[in-house]
């Protein structure tokens, strides 16, 4: 039977080369793309599921008004909650972002910018395998690192590195243990130090300072109700009912005027594609975009196998009569219709084929895309390949076949082929859906364009030419004053406006493209706006060619701009809404301040994003914010732009 | 072997009713060789479409080895057909795709008969019709004769208790014809039942009885005589 029907479909094969191979490529690029959407999807799912305590272990999500949650909380509330809970078996404190810092060993610099500042059960929470030392005995110090084993190599080569001391921010550290970073997950830490308790214990009072990444293990992961419940309880004791009290208004005015922290928990293993907050430490999966691959990758399959469906009913033709004589010899409906499906399968395991070829030769251009590493491998993925297959060939054979095995013997063969008016429209309608289908993806690629092209072209509100943005980080560890750091800066920026071509220096403490890097809601006249604080330096904005809409930028030349003088931004007038903005007093954080000028909104994060309400006040004004000192911004001239980025090279070097 | 009683069959278009076969009766017994004749539109066609359990009947009944056909589902059909009936067509009616070989061979596939022995049934019926130097060749590389061998060959694979052929002659020049003819005479003289639609009464001659139909009712049978050696002396 096999041989029978195996040379009926060489046969068509070798005299429809042409009408085959379109099939066939229509359906390997369906595939193929099916393929592309299905390993995206995989390693999104793969996140953290290693983790042994993935659904016990839960991330603190602070709900801090009904749009926004915060992925940080406040230094107190960990041991807070874990005395109150006996369903908490323990807490694990870490740093919200990587540290970019340098590691000196002897005389050798390695420079390192996934550096995890957390406390000492950290890899209790993350089990990373360890090759050197052991997981009990981590980090048992504040004098204690772990290294991965690619940053081990980096700094030690093929020395064992346990027991070795090296320097980070100033600190004598002694390695004990190296762990082996060969899993998926949203904490892959070059290297791991336990700085958390002494930064825990520098704000334990400021419940409303949400700085630091808060990590719960509880003993059963069903009992997350029973904590939020006692959370909220210590949120309310220390947060709402104080900060009411303090406005003279009870607990109820207050939370109906100004809202309150809701507590709330995200388990592990769905943190990296469906938490509710910006996401901790390695940036969150894009879930929406996860789903529209894969569903406009099974678009393009439905479209290719409603192809396939399509020319396969129009050729049953030549094979009507072969069906006919078929039938009158005695074969039934089901042998006919699994002589056509045998064919499909056939032509969709020689797709899967080439598909895989189509995969492996593009997946570069896929990973580039993506920027991730995806590998056609695992037997999860050989698992679903099986069930694409089944599901092609359900799909693309079940119809033809049953159309051609319904052709009447007798009919056929006096070549007649009176087709039902059912047939007829249901094949009008995949015609219809075909054209749909790729009408919807011309129109869906032109709005695409469109769009970049808008965000291209798009006026951000500042003008970056010929400004050089140099990131300063902190070097001197945690010890440095606030004043001593800033002074440090001036140094520098001296320095700097010696070297040919540079024309002006400043800085700021923010980051285009990524936004604020820290927010404080103030109140005025009843109405909270959450102020993105940015930092800078006097001649920022004016270098930034940042315009102004009312009153002045800060000047070296009033004393007050290094006190009490601050900007805010078109947006956080219009949420203040006040006509005569100039020379108000403002209550920010426990701080006077006069706004002196209304700057234009401009982009600093996602140019697609809605621009926050921005405060602006100059490092000095508020001393703190020197810790967010972290770029330098240059002017230089063009013509001599190669000379001038060799000297500040130069003097970098020096320093 | 087969038993009609009160056959008929009407078409039906949106205007018009066509009684293709009003009541007919017949009997066809083990060994029988039995021409049908009659004009385009008598119903011949109609007839042996509906012993070959190719085409369903609007009423009466029908028996083939004593059980009815009529109403029975298609797949119990397709059952009693492939195992019971043989098929010779004017055009022969063989797939140009596949080889003499696979042409024949393929009642035994939908027979389930295992490949051993498939082989040396097809070779063995080949090498009684002649045709086995052309096992490897396509239809379309042979002569009509050898398609109607081949054909015949098919509709002989499976020792079907009937064998119905519509004008097997049809395509044929005389000499092939009579070759048809002949190797029909002597599959009847080694005991196999034929039912033959013809126009030719030359053909029907070879055959022991001859009904003539019209308008859907057979108008007269007659039993031939066995003088065919003249007729063939004369070529008609």
């Amino acid at each position: 039977m096999l041989k029978n029907w195996t040379n009926i479909f060489i046969y068509h094969i070798r005299n429809n080369k042409i009408f085959t191979a379109l099939n066939v490529l229509g359906l390997s690029i369906g595939i193929a793309g099916l393929i592309f959407a299905i390993l995206y999807w995989n390693d999104e799912q793969s996140y953290d599921q290693w983790n042994p305590n993935k659904d016990n272990i839960f991330l603190v999500a602070n709900q801090m008004d009904p749009t926004t949650y915060w992925a940080s909380s406040s230094a107190p509330i960990g041991s807070a909650i874990k005395e109150v809970s006996p369903e908490i078996e323990s807490f694990c404190y870490l740093s919200g972002s990587y540290d970019n810092d340098i590691i000196r060993f002897n005389t050798k610099k390695v420079q390192s910018d996934h550096i995890i500042v957390a406390q000492k059960n950290f890899f209790d929470y993350f089990p990373y395998e360890f090759i050197e030392g052991s997981q009990k005995a981590a980090l048992p110090d504040v004098n204690s690192i772990c290294l991965s084993e690619d940053l081990a190599f980096q700094i030690f080569g093929n020395e064992a590195a346990l027991g070795k001391q090296i320097i980070l921010q100033g600190k004598n550290l002694v390695v004990r243990g190296v762990y082996k970073l060969d899993k998926k997950s949203l904490c892959n830490p070059s290297c791991v130090v336990n700085f958390m308790d002494e930064r825990i214990k520098n704000t334990i009072q400021q419940w409303g300072n949400f700085q630091f990444v808060l990590l719960l293990k509880l003993k059963n992961g069903n009992d997350q109700d029973q904590v939020v419940k006692r959370m909220q309880k210590i949120y309310f004791a220390n947060m709402t009912a104080p900060r009411a009290k303090a406005q003279g208004m009870t607990a109820k005015e207050f939370i109906q005027k100004f809202g309150e922290v809701k507590a709330g928990l995200e388990p592990l293993s769905s943190i990296r594609l469906h938490t509710k907050t910006g996401g901790i430490i390695e940036s969150n999966g894009n879930y929406q975009f996860l789903i529209i691959m894969v569903g406009l990758s099974i678009l393009i399959l439905t479209l290719s196998i409603v192809n396939y469906v399509n020319s396969a009913t129009a050729n049953a033709v030549k094979r009507a009569k072969e069906v006919g004589v078929r039938k009158i010899i005695g074969a039934s409906k089901s042998a006919i219709i699994q002589q056509f499906i045998f064919e499909t399968a056939i032509i969709s395991l020689v797709s899967i084929l080439i598909s895989l070829v189509i995969v492996e030769l593009t997946i570069p251009y896929y990973n580039a895309f993506l920027e991730k590493n995806l590998v056609l491998q695992s037997s999860q993925f050989y698992l679903q390949l099986v069930a694409i297959f089944f599901v092609t060939v359900l799909l693309a054979g079940i119809f033809p076949a049953i159309y051609i095995a319904n052709f009447e013997p007798l009919k056929v063969l006096k070549g007649n082929f009176g087709r039902s008016k059912s047939g007829v429209w249901l094949r009008n309608g995949m015609l219809i859906f075909q054209f749909a289908v790729a009408a919807f993806f011309i129109v869906g690629s032109y709005i695409v364009y469109e769009q970049i092209d808008l965000m291209n072209s798009k006026d951000l509100g500042f003008n970056g030419k010929q400004i050089l943005n140099i990131s300063y980080r902190n070097i001197y560890g945690e010890k440095i004053t606030n004043e001593d750091r800033f002074q440090r800066y001036n140094i520098i920026k001296n320095q700097l406006k010696h070297i040919r071509g540079i024309q002006e220096v400043s800085a700021g403490g923010f980051v285009f493209g990524q936004g604020a890097k820290s927010v404080i809601s103030y109140h005025h006249k009843d109405i909270n706006i959450d102020g993105n604080n940015m930092p800078i330096d006097f001649g920022l904005l004016e270098m930034l060619k940042i315009k102004l809409v009312d009153g002045r930028y800060l000047n070296p030349k009033f004393a007050q701009d290094t006190v009490s003088s601050m900007l805010i931004n078109e947006t956080a007038l219009r949420l203040l809404n006040e006509k005569n903005p100039i020379g108000k007093k403002i209550n920010w954080d426990g701080k006077e301040a006069i706004i002196v000028g209304i700057v234009k909104d401009f982009s600093v994060g996602n140019p697609g994003e809605t621009i926050p309400p921005m405060t602006f006040f100059h490092f000095k004004s508020v001393p703190w914010f020197t810790s967010l000192l972290n770029n330098i911004y240059i002017k230089a001239d063009p013509k001599t732009m190669q000379q001038t980025l060799a000297d500040i090279e130069n003097l970098w070097e020096k320093r | 072997m087969i038993q009609i009683n009160k056959l008929s069959k009407i078409f039906r278009t949106e205007e018009v009713e066509t009684n293709a076969l009003s009541e007919i009766s017949l009997t066809i017994n083990e060994g029988d060789f039995i021409s049908i004749m009659g004009p385009s539109g008598s119903g011949k066609s109609t007839l042996l479409n509906i012993i070959g359990l190719l085409d369903s009947a609007s009423g009466g009944s029908y028996q083939l080895l004593g059980q009815e056909m009529i109403g029975l589902k298609e797949k119990l059909k397709s059952k009693a057909r492939k195992e019971n009936i043989g098929f010779i067509f004017q055009n022969f009616n063989l797939i140009d795709e596949l080889s003499v070989y696979d042409n024949i061979e393929l009642p035994l596939i939908y027979n389930n008969v295992s490949p051993s022995e498939r082989k040396k049934k097809v070779q063995d019926i080949a090498k009684i019709l002649g045709i086995a130097h052309r096992l490897k060749h396509y239809p379309q590389q042979l002569s009509g004769g050898q398609q109607q061998r081949v054909a015949v060959a098919r509709a002989l694979i499976n020792d079907p208790k009937i064998i119905l052929a519509d004008e097997p002659t049809g395509n044929l020049d005389s000499k092939n014809g009579n070759e048809v003819m002949e190797l029909l005479t002597d599959l009847h003289a080694s005991g196999s039942t034929i039912l033959m639609v013809t126009h030719s009464d030359y053909d029907a001659s070879f055959s022991q009885k001859t009904i003539l139909m019209k308008d859907g009712i057979i108008l007269s049978e007659k039993t031939n005589n066995r003088n065919v050696d003249v007729l063939v002396s004369s070529k008609n």
